[in-house]
This record gives C-alpha cells, structure tokens and sequence, in this order.
C-alpha cells in the first residue's frame, strides 16, 4: 500500500467570471496510494468536483488549471494532449459520476456499449469482447446472459453497476467516483459500495470517491479529506479525524449528521448555508 | 398511550384501502393512514415503493384505482369540476424534490411568492401582499431584504427549498406533501431545512406527510413513521419505536443500511446477504397487526 499512484501538488483551478477569475481549488496537494481508497468530503461549492474533475482532465471553460501538477504512475497528466489523452483515460484512470447510470445510451443494448469502449482502445475480437463483457458483468452481480438488453431493462441501481463494470474494464490504476450512489437508496448504495470495496481488494485498483455524505465516506474510505472554499483544511484517517478534528469547521461539519440514534443530551450542530 | 382517534381527534387528511394500478402492476396496495393538524407521518421506502405515487394520489395528479381519500370528513376521491379539483390542489399543497427545477429560473422570489398570492387571495391590496410576502420569507428563516429580489441561480439548494415551502404556505394550506425535500441538499444543511418545517407545521397546524428514503431524517420532522415496500405498507408506528424498535425484516434492513459514522464496511457487516434475503421473504400480501399501542406490523399472509 505504500506505492505512490497519483500525486497532486499545489493544484489551483480558477473560473473565468463576469467579474474576472474566481479561484475554485486553492493549492491543494495530496498523494493516494496503490489500491487506497480516499475520499473527499465538503458541501456545494467547496471544490471537491472541481478537484476530481481536473485529475481526469475533463475540466472545461469557464474552468482553468491554472498552477500545480498532477502525475498518475509516472505520467504527467497535465501534459497530455488530446490523442495522449483518449488513449491514457479509461486505460489508467476511469470516472464513475453520479447520474453515470443515465449516461447509457437508451438505443443500444449493453453489450454494443461495451464493444464501443473496448474498440476505443484497440480490442476489437467479437468474441473476445462478449467473454470480456460477460466477465465484468459477473464481477458486478450482474448475469452476463443480460448483457444483451436495453438499459431501461435495468433498474437504477444495476444500470450503475453496469458503469462500475464498465469503468473498470481496462484495468485502471485509479477510479473516480463523483456522488456514484447520491441517486440510489440506501440499501442499493450500501449493497453497491460494498461491491466495489471488495473489488478493490480483489484488482488493486485505487479510489477518489467524492461525497457530502460524511458518514457514508467514513464507513468506505482509508484516508478522508475535507474542503472548504478551495482549500483542502483536513486530511486523515475517518477514526482520528472523529476522535480528534483539527478544524472547527470539521468539527461542525462531523456534528451535522443527524444521527439514526441521537443520544440523550447530544447537542447537534445546525449548519448555516455558505451563500452561493 | 390512547391514539388520536380515541381521543376524539379527527385526521385532516384520510387514506383508506388507496390502491393504484398500472396496467397489472400495483404501485400502492390498500394503504391506510391519516394525517392530523400540527402533526407529520414520514412514509420511507426505497425507489419504486410507492412513495411518489401516493403523493401523485393525494394531489389528484392521479386517480386512485380503488379506495378513498377523505378530507376534512369529506370524500374527494373523485373530484368533479376544474373549481373543486382547484380548491382542493390550493387546501393540499406540494413541496419537490428537486429545488432547482421547482422555480422558474426567469423570475425573481418576490414573483414567485406574490402569484400564487394574487391567485388565491384577490381580497388582498398591493401593500398587503407585499407584507405577506415578508412574512412567509420569514417564516420559512428567510431575510426579505436580502432573498426578495433574488433570482433562484443566485441561491443555494437549501435557500431555493425555503422558497418552495413558502410558496406552499402563500395559500393557507391545511396539508403539506413533502416529497423528499431534502434529499438533493448536503447532509451538513439538511437538519436546519428540516427544523424548519417541523416548526412551521406546529405553528400553523399544518398536517404533513414527509415522504423519504433517509429514514433517520423522519424522527426530526414526524411523529408517525410509516415504512412502505413495494406498494405495501410494512410497518407503521410513533417514530421513535419504529427506528429503535423495528419489527418488520425491511424495516430492520433499511435501518442497516443507513450510513453511519466509525463503523467501517467488511468487518463481518456485509448488508448485501440480508438484503438479498429480505427482498425474497418480504414479497406478497399479509395482514397488519398492532404489536404495541399504535404500532403495527405486517406478517406475511
């Protein structure tokens, strides 16, 4: 665990405004390690996104990196140009967001979607794809004998499985996960998150899982960072940052949650809105 | 603990055997339930339960199949007439799920606040309405001289969701269906949104049904819990027992599933076995029995 597989230093992403740049990521610098997964916890606004999406480069106007280095296995990503680019994601760094599921195109069956991505990156056997798909269908709970449906023959929670799969076909050394199961149910995202947490173990590959849900990221994630306007305030391990929070605001933040069992006597802390 | 009903307490609104169908896919089966003035009944259940279509009942956006609905004592399950439909719609009001689709992004939340005000209330003058307009931006913990003239890009989620429920309030309403109100907001901001409804049902005596899929939300805002699954209700009872004390497998699971903080997944806690289990033992019909005072149970039939 302890090889370094992406490292991200003094990353700054500013928007272009009406009222000239306003500065989203204010040098953030942090490492994730082979098959670790760390998540990255703030509320809207706070530039978590913003950092995910720059890592895999899909940042776009009125978005710029405007300092800082990302490198992911020794490649520079920041000096990728576009052919570099298409060859490089999927291959050592997939994406999974948070309406992924509906990212499926509704007019083809599963299975074409697979071939699509398979021959983006130069496998291009017709058997060899459908033994690959029937794979990776099975690694996600899914049986391969559907890999020839349309995807509204899926619910919710098997489509993002499906793009769970999909992500992970090419074997990448890096999964970013932007809010995967906001738009699930609790037992579909507990079932889902459990998934991927075996699976990790299993391919060693590592995970940026971006949340607002603290205590959710505090039951899947080894390290956990908290952003606040930009800036990355708190990086440690779930258990010493609720034993011990470094930052009033994490504090705050971590007494937020409405408890399933509030003890007696436990003062909850009511957020106030930091105006958009 | 005597029910409302034995203390003579009539509910405001009534469910009795609501039943939907689509084609032969039944979306709600013979729900019973009541909501009383100043009170709130959380219905939780996951995607596909029946929530929504229950909500869809109660506003008339569709026509149950079977069963009734009765408000203030009187049966409106079938409404005739644009006039009663609309009197009805403006009495039983909807907060969305999704804060940034309700408003109209062309307008400001003075407008938003002051047509539903013209509409309902014509009694009222151009300087009254202007008045009412602060007033509900208050109620709702809303400064009217900083929101009024704001347009719904220029506010957070949970500021739009304020501007929704005033909305809501603007006409009177004697019910609230709120569906999923807080689900698309941070965690960290959904307690405060929540204690807002919560008071303004006290105060203004609104009967409110909070439909959810974050069941530990329910005990901040309602009385009563009712958990649906697949279009049953599977349990029903104070809110408090329900979660501390479940009795029904779906109920004990939804629970299970609810993240919670310092218990770290893959340590002999896999959820994903019982669900499995749950999901196949808890299908089919069955009847609903009180286990303690006010608390009901299904049992498989």
């Amino acid at each position: 665990m302890t090889e370094l597989i992406l490292s991200v230093r003094d990353l700054c992403v500013d928007y272009a405004t009406p009222n000239g740049l306003t500065r989203a990521v204010k040098n953030v610098s942090f490492d994730i390690s082979a098959g670790e997964v760390l998540g990255l916890a703030g509320e809207s606004g706070s530039g978590k996104s913003t950092v995910a999406f720059a890592i895999a480069r899909l940042h776009r106007p009125p978005a710029f990196i405007t300092g800082g280095s990302i490198h992911l296995a020794g490649t520079d990503v920041l000096a990728l140009n576009d052919r570099e680019l298409r060859a490089w994601r999927w291959r050592d760094l997939s994406v999974v967001l948070q309406s992924a599921m509906n990212a499926l195109n509704p007019v083809l069956r599963v299975s074409a979607q697979f071939a699509d991505m398979f021959k983006a990156h130069g496998i291009s056997g017709k058997a060899d794809i459908r033994t690959r798909t029937a794979e990776l269908l099975l690694m996600v709970g899914i049986k391969p004998e559907r890999m020839d449906d349309y995807p509204h023959q899926f619910s919710g929670g098997m489509r993002q499985r499906i793009v769970i799969a999909m992500a992970l076909a090419l074997r990448p050394k890096l999964v970013v996960m932007d809010e995967p199961t906001t738009a699930l149910d609790v037992v579909v995202q507990r079932e889902l998150l459990e998934e991927v947490a075996a699976l990790r173990h299993k391919l060693g590959f590592a995970v940026l899982f971006i949340t607002h849900d603290l205590a959710l990221m505090s039951q899947f994630c080894d390290r956990v960072g908290v952003m606040l306007r930009g800036q990355l305030i708190e990086l440690s391990t779930p258990s010493a940052m609720i034993a011990d929070p470094q930052q009033d605001y994490t504090r705050r933040l971590w007494a937020s949650i409405p408890p399933l069992h509030p003890k007696p006597g436990e003062t909850l802390v009511r957020m106030k809105e930091t105006p958009q | 603990m005597n029910s409302l009903p034995e203390l003579g307490i009539r509910p405001v609104l009534e469910a009795r055997g609501l039943t939907m169908r689509f084609g032969s896919f039944c979306a709600l089966d013979s729900a019973d339930f009541s909501l009383y003035s100043g009170r709130a009944l959380a219905l939780v259940g996951e995607s596909g339960s029946g929530k929504s279509t229950c909500a869809k009942l109660l506003t008339h956006v569709l026509t149950a199949s079977e069963g009734h609905i009765f408000h203030a004592g009187r049966d409106v399950t079938n409404l005739t007439g644009r006039k009663a439909v609309l009197e009805y719609r403006s009495a039983v009001q909807m907060v969305f799920q999704d804060p940034f689709a309700a408003l109209n992004p062309a307008h400001n939340v003075e407008h938003h606040l002051t047509r539903p005000l013209a509409l309902h209330r014509p009694d009222l003058s151009a300087a009254q309405r202007r008045d009412a307009v602060a007033d509900l931006l208050r109620a709702v913990d809303l400064d009217p001289a900083i929101t009024l003239r704001k347009y719904p890009h220029e506010m957070s989620g949970g500021q739009r969701q304020r501007v929704n429920l005033a909305r809501a309030l603007a006409v009177n309403p004697s019910v609230v269906i709120a569906d999923e109100p807080t689900s698309m907001l941070d965690v960290s901001i959904r307690l405060s949104v929540l204690d807002t409804f919560r008071d303004l049902k006290r105060e203004r005596g609104i009967a409110m049904l909070y439909i959810t899929h974050d069941i530990a939300t329910a005990r901040y805002v309602a009385e009563e819990t009712a958990v649906i699954f697949r279009g049953r209700i599977v349990e029903r009872g104070p809110t408090a027992q329900v979660i501390d004390s479940p009795r029904h497998p779906y109920t004990r699971l939804l629970l299970a599933a609810v993240p919670e903080v310092g218990s770290p997944f893959g340590e002999g806690n896999s959820l994903a076995p019982l669900a499995a289990q749950v999901r196949e033992s808890c299908e089919g019909p069955g009847d609903l029995r009180e286990v303690t005072p006010g608390h009901w149970v299904r049992f498989a039939a």
